[in-house]
C-alpha cells in the first residue's frame, strides 16, 4: 500500500503539489490523469524518489520512503519512461535484465528471465534478444520498455505517459498488453496519462489532478456519473455522451421520408450495416419518433456534404 | 630517392631505434594523459563550475609554445625522456579531458533518469551506461591527442630523448632533404598506424579495451623498470649539439672514459637542438659533460666586458676563468682544430692566382665574386670586420642561404665563399681554405665542459679527456665530418677509428 500524507512540492517559482493526500491499495491499477502542469508526473516521480517532497510524508508498506535505503527502494520498483529510454549501447536482453544485473543475478538467470518476458509480449527471443534497440520499431521498443520494468518482479510498476508518443494502433495494443500483464502479475501499477480515454480504459482507480490539487479519486464509473466539480465534468464530458452513430445523424437531420413500414435496421446500426442493407434497396430505420425510409441517394448526399465540411 | 635508400640501408638500425623511441615516448605520454584526463573528467562531470576552471587551465597549458615548455622543464627535471613526456602529457590532457567531459555530460537526460530510477549503483551506471555512451567522444579525444603527441614528440630530439625528430632536425640543419623526408614520412606513418589502432580499440567492448590498455601499461612499465634496474651502475651522460661533429666528439669521450675507467658507463646523447638547452642541462646536472667552443662561451654563455681576443690561447683562458667564477664549471684544454669562420676558394682559383692566405686576395680582389651567408655579410666578426682588417674590397657579393653557398661555388656562380673551418663540403667540393694570416677571425676551439664537482668526484677524468688536448686538427675534423654526414658512416665507428689510428686507444 502507498500513502501520500499532506505532501507538497514547492519549486522556487511555483507550488507544484499542494497538500496531497492519496492512498493506492496494493495490487491496484491506479491512474493519475490531468492536463499538463497538474502535478501528476511529479507525484509519480516522488514514489521512486527522483523528486523529493518539500513537505509531508509518503509511506510504502507502512514505512516512510525516506527511511528506505535509496537503492533498495528503487530496486523494488519498475519504471517505464515516456520516451522509452532503452540504453542504446546494450542489447535488448541486457536492457531487460539491467535491474537484475544490478541485483547481482547470475547471468544464466538473467538471460532466462529476459527471454521469458520477450515471449510473454510476443517478441520471439531468438530474433530479438541480441538485437540493439535501434533495430526495433517504436511499438516494439516500448514493449521492451515495459517488460524491462517487470524483470525483477517489482512490487510496484511506475509508468510515466508511456504511450503518448505512439500511433493509435500500437497504443491500443499496448494498453491491452498492460491490462493483461496487470491481471497476470498482480503487481501495483501506477500509471500517468493526460488522456482521459486511456485513464478510463486502464484504471481501477483514477485520480483526476489539476494545478497541484486532486479534484476527485474514484472508479471510472463514479467519476463519469458523479463528477465532483465542473472541471471533472468538463474533462470527461465527451465520455458521458458518446458520439452519435452516422445512422442516428442521418435520421436527426431529417433525411429520407417518414414511413409506417416495419423497421429493417435499428438506429444504432453502423454505417457499414446501412451500406450493406442499401444494396437490396431502401432501408427502414426504426426510431422512437417514428420510422424513416433511407435510400442510397440519402447516404451519398450526406457523405458529399461532410466532404465539403 | 637514391640517397634515401642509401641512408635507410646504412642507418637502418638507428632509424628503427628512433621509431622505437618515438613510439615509446608517444605511447607512454598518451597513456599518462588518458589516465589523468579521463578520471578527472569523471570526477568533475557533476561539478560544472570546477570542470570549467579545469578546462580553462588545460587550454592555457596548451598555448605554451613547446620549445618554451621544454626550456622551462630542463632546470626542473633535467633532459631526456622525463621532460619530453611531461611536456607531451601537458599537451595531450586538454583534448582528452574536454572530449571525455562533454561526452559524459551530453548523455540523453532520460537515459540518465532511467539508470537512476532503476537503482543502478554509481559504479555500474558509470561503467555500464555512461562511459560506453561517451566512448566515441573519448576515443576521438584520444585520437586528437595522439596526432598532436606524435607531431610534438619530434621536438623531444632537441633535449636528448631521441625519436624521429633527430632526423628532421638533422635534415634541416644540414640541408639534407633525404633525412628530413625519412623523419617526416615515418612520423606521418606512425600517426596513421596509431590512428587505426585507436579506432580498433574504440570498436572493442569496454572490457576488452581495458584489457588491451592494461597490458600496454604493464609492458611499458615493466620495460622501464627493467631499464632502471640494469642502469644501476655509475653512469655519466655526455651530450652534444646537433650535427656530426659533436657526435663524433662525444663518442671519443665515451671511448676514452670507458677504456680508462671500466667502472664508469657513459651514455651519449647526441643532437641537442640548442646551446642553451645543453648549458641548462649541464647546470641542472642532468648531463655531465659536453663539448663547447671557446668562442661560443665568450659570446653567449658568460658575461664578460673584454672583447673576444683573436688569440686562441687567450680566448680559452678568458672562457675558462669566466666559467669557473660565474658557474663553477671546469673547462678542460681544447683540441687543435678550430671551427670558426673561414674563406674558401676552388682549387683552380687558388692555383691560377697563387692564393694561399687572405692577404693574397688583395691583388686579385677585382676578380673575386663572393657568396656569403647573410649573417657573415653583416656581423662585425664577418665581412665588414674582414674588410677593415685586410683592406679588401671584392668585385661582387651575393648573400645566400648557408647550405647553398657550396653548391654555388661548385657550379661556378661565385668563386669565393665563407664557411666553417670543419665543414665537410670543403673536402667534398675540393675547396681550399685560405689562411687567416692576420688572425682576424675569433677562435672557436672545442673543449670538454663539465661541473667542477664532477672533477672533484672523478679527478681521473681530467687526465683521460686531456689526451685529446691539442689533438684533432682541422683537416682531421673535416675528414671525419665528411665520413659521417656525407658518407653516412656511424659517428661511433669514425670516432673509434681516429682514436685507434692515433694511438689513443688500443
Amino acid at each position: 500500500m502507498i500513502e501520500f500524507k499532506q505532501v507538497s512540492k514547492q519549486y522556487t517559482e511555483q507550488l507544484a503539489l499542494d497538500d496531497l493526500n492519496l492512498t493506492i491499495p496494493t495490487g491496484d491499477f491506479f491512474v493519475l490523469v490531468g492536463p499538463s502542469g497538474s502535478g501528476k508526473t511529479t507525484t509519480l516521480k516522488m514514489l521512486n524518489r527522483l523528486i523529493e517532497p518539500t513537505d509531508g510524508d509518503i509511506y510504502f508498506d507502512n514505512q516512510r520512503l525516506i527511511d528506505y535505503e535509496l537503492r533498495d527502494l528503487r530496486l523494488q520498483m519498475g519504471y517505464v519512461l515516456q520516451n522509452i529510454a532503452l540504453f542504446p549501447n546494450l542489447t535488448i536482453q541486457e536492457n531487460i535484465a539491467i535491474q537484475a544485473e544490478s541485483l547481482g543475478w547470475p547471468r544464466k538467470e538473467r538471460v532466462a528471465r529476459a527471454r521469458a518476458l520477450l515471449e510473454q509480449v510476443d517478441l520471439d527471443p531468438d530474433q530479438y534478444a541480441t538485437r540493439m534497440p535501434s533495430e526495433l520499431s517504436g511499438g516494439e521498443q516500448q514493449r521492451v520498455g515495459i517488460i524491462r520494468a517487470l524483470a525483477i518482479k517489482p512490487k510496484v510498476v511506475l509508468m510515466d505517459e508511456p504511450f503518448s508518443a505512439l500511433d493509435p494502433l500500437s497504443r491500443k495494443q499496448l494498453q491491452d498488453l498492460v491490462l493483461q500483464l496487470h491481471r497476470e502479475l498482480k503487481m501495483t501499477f501506477v500509471f500517468v496519462t493526460h488522456d482521459m480515454h486511456e485513464a478510463l480504459r486502464l484504471g481501477q482507480h483514477i485520480a483526476v489532478m489539476r494545478l497541484g490539487h486532486i479534484q476527485q479519486i474514484g472508479t471510472g464509473e463514479e467519476i463519469i456519473h458523479h463528477p465532483a466539480n465542473e472541471f471533472v465534468r468538463g474533462f470527461f464530458e465527451n465520455e458521458q455522451t458518446p458520439r452519435p452513430t452516422t445512422v442516428q445523424v442521418l435520421v436527426d437531420q431529417g433525411r429520407g421520408a417518414a414511413t409506417t413500414m416495419a423497421a429493417t435496421l435499428p438506429v444504432t446500426a453502423t454505417v457499414n450495416d446501412l451500406a450493406a442493407a442499401l444494396k437490396q434497396g431502401p432501408v427502414v430505420i426504426g426510431t422512437a419518433s417514428g420510422n424513416r425510409t433511407l435510400t442510397t441517394a440519402d447516404l451519398l448526399d450526406y457523405l458529399a456534404q461532410t466532404e465539403v465540411e | 630517392m637514391q640517397q634515401i635508400w642509401h641512408i635507410l640501408h646504412t642507418q637502418g638500425g638507428e632509424i628503427v631505434q628512433s621509431i622505437g623511441q618515438h613510439i615509446g615516448l608517444s605511447l607512454i605520454s598518451l597513456l599518462i594523459a588518458a589516465v589523468i584526463a579521463i578520471p578527472l573528467a569523471i570526477i568533475l562531470m557533476n561539478h560544472q563550475r570546477l570542470a570549467k576552471v579545469m578546462l580553462q587551465i588545460t587550454s592555457i597549458l596548451q598555448t605554451i609554445p613547446s620549445l618554451a615548455l621544454l626550456g622551462i622543464l630542463i632546470p626542473l627535471v633535467g633532459i631526456g625522456t622525463v621532460p619530453s613526456i611531461i611536456a607531451l602529457v601537458i599537451y595531450a590532457v586538454m583534448p582528452i579531458f574536454q572530449n571525455t567531459y562533454s561526452g559524459l555530460t551530453t548523455i540523453d537526460p532520460s537515459l540518465e533518469e532511467a539508470a537512476t530510477a532503476f537503482g543502478l549503483s554509481r559504479r555500474m551506471k558509470l561503467l555500464r551506461i555512461e562511459l560506453p555512451l561517451a566512448m566515441p567522444m573519448i576515443i576521438s579525444g584520444i585520437r586528437i591527442a595522439m596526432v598532436m603527441i606524435i607531431g610534438t614528440a619530434t621536438l623531444a630530439a632537441l633535449i636528448g630523448a631521441g625519436g624521429l625528430g633527430t632526423y628532421i632536425l638533422l635534415g634541416i640543419e644540414t640541408n639534407n632533404n633525404a633525412l628530413l623526408i625519412i623523419g617526416a614520412v615515418l612520423s606521418a606513418i606512425l600517426a596513421l598506424v596509431f590512428g587505426a589502432g585507436i579506432d580498433w580499440l574504440g570498436r572493442l567492448t569496454f572490457k576488452k579495451a581495458g584489457i588491451v590498455l592494461a597490458t600496454l601499461v604493464v609492458l611499458i612499465g615493466g620495460f622501464a623498470g627493467y631499464r632502471q634496474v640494469t642502469n644501476s651502475q655509475t653512469t655519466l651522460t655526455v651530450a652534444g649539439k646537433l650535427g656530426s661533429e659533436p657526435e663524433i666528439l662525444i663518442n671519443m669521450y665515451k671511448d676514452l672514459i670507458e677504456h680508462d675507467h671500466p667502472n664508469i658507463k657513459v651514455n651519449t646523447k647526441a643532437n641537442f637542438g640548442a646551446t642553451s638547452f645543453l648549458f641548462k642541462a649541464l647546470q641542472s646536472g642532468s648531463i655531465d659533460i659536453y663539448p663547447e667552443f671557446t668562442g661560443t662561451v665568450l659570446e653567449s654563455l658568460v658575461k664578460t666586458k673584454q672583447s673576444a681576443s683573436h688569440s686562441p690561447a687567450k680566448t680559452y683562458q678568458l672562457a675558462k676563468s669566466a666559467l669557473k667564477s660565474q658557474y663553477q664549471m671546469a673547462y678542460l684544454k681544447p683540441m687543435a682544430y678550430q671551427n670558426g669562420y673561414d674563406l674558401a676558394v676552388t682549387r683552380q682559383f687558388a692555383k691560377k692566382y697563387h692564393v694561399k692566405t687572405i692577404s693574397d686576395l688583395i691583388q686579385v680582389e677585382n676578380r673575386v665574386h663572393a657568396g656569403f651567408d647573410p649573417d657573415f655579410n653583416q656581423q662585425k666578426d664577418g665581412y665588414p670586420g674582414l674588410r677593415q682588417a685586410y683592406g679588401l674590397k671584392f668585385a661582387s657579393i651575393k648573400t645566400m642561404e648557408p647550405s647553398i653557398r657550396y653548391k654555388a661555388i661548385a657550379n661556378g656562380k661565385v668563386n669565393l665563399v665563407d664557411g666553417y673551418t670543419t665543414d665537410p663540403e670543403v673536402q667534398a667540393y675540393h675547396l681550399v681554405v685560405l689562411k687567416d694570416d692576420r688572425n682576424f677571425f675569433p677562435p672557436y676551439q672545442g673543449a670538454p665542459l663539465m661541473s667542477e664537482k664532477l672533477l672533484t668526484d672523478h679527478p681521473e677524468l681530467r687526465t683521460t679527456l686531456n689526451k685529446l688536448a691539442g689533438k684533432v686538427t682541422t683537416t682531421d675534423m673535416q675528414k671525419m665530418n665528411y665520413q659521417v654526414s656525407v658518407k653516412h658512416q656511424k659517428a661511433a665507428v669514425v670516432a673509434r677509428d681516429y682514436l685507434r689510428s692515433h694511438g689513443l686507444l688500443d
